[in-house]
């Protein structure tokens, strides 16, 4: 007869691990995400200048479906001039102009008549600091649907987009509280949940978590990897743990060129390209 | 900060590399002991491994607080990668020296002469291949990572040879069955040798180039 060890582990152990040994094991570790074969924006040679200074250059970049796509490079790279294009925010800044093209789902937001306000509630944008409107949690959120005609229930609209903002739970009992009397973490998700209201297609995020502390930051990249279940996001950081914590995509740009785009995976382990290598491991300049 | 970094990442790097050197050493010793029947060489290769296993915990300990304090990507990560998976198999090289050593004590030099010309013959090979895995792990350089590889053929087509008159020498004389197992040690713990410098090797295709390259055919 077989004796049995006393260190064979026991039945309660057994079935605490149990659950565990049922959990499925990823057929192929550390495998990257499935490119999704849905392209939503399109750059075409697109370059973008403030006077006569390039500060995009003939940047082609394709943004997939439902995927975080982080756009990482030093100050002044053009990152976010990129990003403002996609919506086309920069047509506030008198000087710029664009050449190349810029495709949202197939049509060119450049094109002559093309109505950018109409583009505006379909590619939405959260800035680097926290813009909240001096009005309660609630009108901040039903706001933009409100004057865009919004026919539905306005209540639940604004609960649905606070609880996909993680927000919710913490102000659903004082909605018609100030905005501004909340933490600048949970300001941000307020503007975040105030650009999802509009249901959008694409959501823009510019330096999102740059004025938050640590715990908010976790929130609001806890956020991100949700949202991309509905939304296709692109966000530009400075932080390049955030762009490889959050994002499924890495695009790297400097002084206005697009150098290297692949798997966040890729960039982050095996860079193709020496200077994405160099900046990523903080040896550039 | 950064440039901190970087010196931190050269001193780990020039540290791991001290601690190479020193096990090839140990594994030069530990053959010198053995095919010269010399036990205080044998001693001392029991000592140095002592000092390569300390040295083990202190470069594990740094990789480990390197990659917690800067959480480093690219060239750095797979460099980080390295430096603790060749930390693994220099302490590992060095226990096998110090098997291949403590035979010294038992094995009659004349054992080993005559029909196990080939176990003489592996020792230099052996210690060959690891002192240019140690050279490529140095130089960061892929071809002389490469080189090494190919040498690991050599080595197995030697230790085959030594099993093979073994099993049949070993059925013709089963008195001397205590002898051909201290030869079956010395050569399994050169073989092991081998694979471990062919570990390194391999591992220095990956902090050059990120691929990795165990596991196929060379």
């Amino acid at each position: 007869m077989v004796k049995v060890a006393e260190d064979q582990p026991t039945e309660a152990a057994e079935a605490a691990w149990a659950p565990m040994l049922r959990m499925p094991i990823p057929r192929v570790p550390g495998k990257p995400p499935t490119p999704s074969s849905e392209c939503v924006i399109r750059t075409e040679q697109l370059s973008i200048y403030y006077g006569s200074f390039a500060a995009v250059r003939e940047v082609t970049l394709e943004i997939p479906s439902h995927r975080v796509t982080a756009i990482i490079g030093p100050s002044g790279c053009g990152k976010s001039t990129l990003l403002r294009a996609m919506n086309r925010m920069n047509d506030f800044v008198p000087s710029s102009t664009v050449k190349g093209k810029l495709f949202y789902r197939g049509d060119d937001i450049y094109r002559p008549g093309f109505d950018p306000v109409e583009l505006r509630l379909r590619i939405g944008m959260v800035f680097q600091k926290p813009n909240p409107f001096p009005k309660s949690i609630y009108k901040n959120v039903a706001w933009g649907a409100a004057i865009n005609g919004y026919q539905g229930n306005l209540e639940e609209l604004v609960e649905r987009a606070l609880q996909q903002a993680a927000l919710w739970e913490e102000v659903k009992d004082k909605l018609q509280d100030s905005a501004y009397a909340l933490s600048g973490g949970q300001q941000q998700r307020l503007c975040i949940a105030r650009a999802i209201a509009l249901q959008p297609d694409v959501l823009l995020m510019d330096e999102p978590c740059s004025a938050l502390d640590p715990i908010a930051t976790a929130h609001i990249e806890d956020l991100i990897d949700k949202l991309k279940s509905q939304y296709t996001v692109v966000l530009v950081t400075h932080n390049m743990q955030q762009a490889a914590r959050v994002s499924d995509r890495t695009a790297f740009m400097y002084i206005g060129e697009l150098i290297e785009v692949n798997d966040t995976n890729v960039i982050f382990t095996k860079p193709g390209n020496k200077r994405t290598q160099d900046y990523i491991t903080g040896r550039f300049g | 900060m950064t440039a901190h970094f970087v010196d931190l990442l050269d001193d780990l790097r020039r540290r791991s590399l001290r601690m190479a050197q020193l096990v090839e050493e140990v594994v030069r010793e530990a053959c010198e002991a053995v095919f010269q029947a010399d036990v205080e060489k044998a001693k001392r290769v029991v000592q140095r491994d002592n000092d390569v296993d300390a040295e083990e915990v202190e470069v594990e300990s740094e990789v480990i607080r390197l990659l917690a304090l800067y959480q480093p990507v690219g060239s750095d990560l797979r460099l980080l990668c390295t430096v603790l998976k060749v930390n693994n198999d220099l302490e590992r090289i060095a226990d096998c020296a110090v098997n291949v050593a403590e035979r010294a004590r038992h094995v009659d030099a004349r054992t080993l002469a005559g029909p196990y010309e080939d176990l003489r013959q592996m020792g230099p090979i052996v210690v060959h291949m690891l002192h240019n895995a140690v050279k490529a792990y140095g130089s960061q350089v892929v071809d002389d990572a490469q080189r090494v590889l190919l040498e690991e053929d050599a080595v197995d087509a030697l230790y085959g040879q030594i099993i093979r008159r073994l099993v049949a020498e070993a059925s013709a004389s089963p008195a001397k069955i205590a002898a051909f197992l201290d030869v079956l040690s010395v050569a399994k713990n050169l073989e092991r040798i081998a694979d471990h410098a062919t570990n390194i090797a391999e591992d220095v295709v990956f902090v050059c180039t990120g691929e990795i390259v165990r596991h196929r055919m060379h």
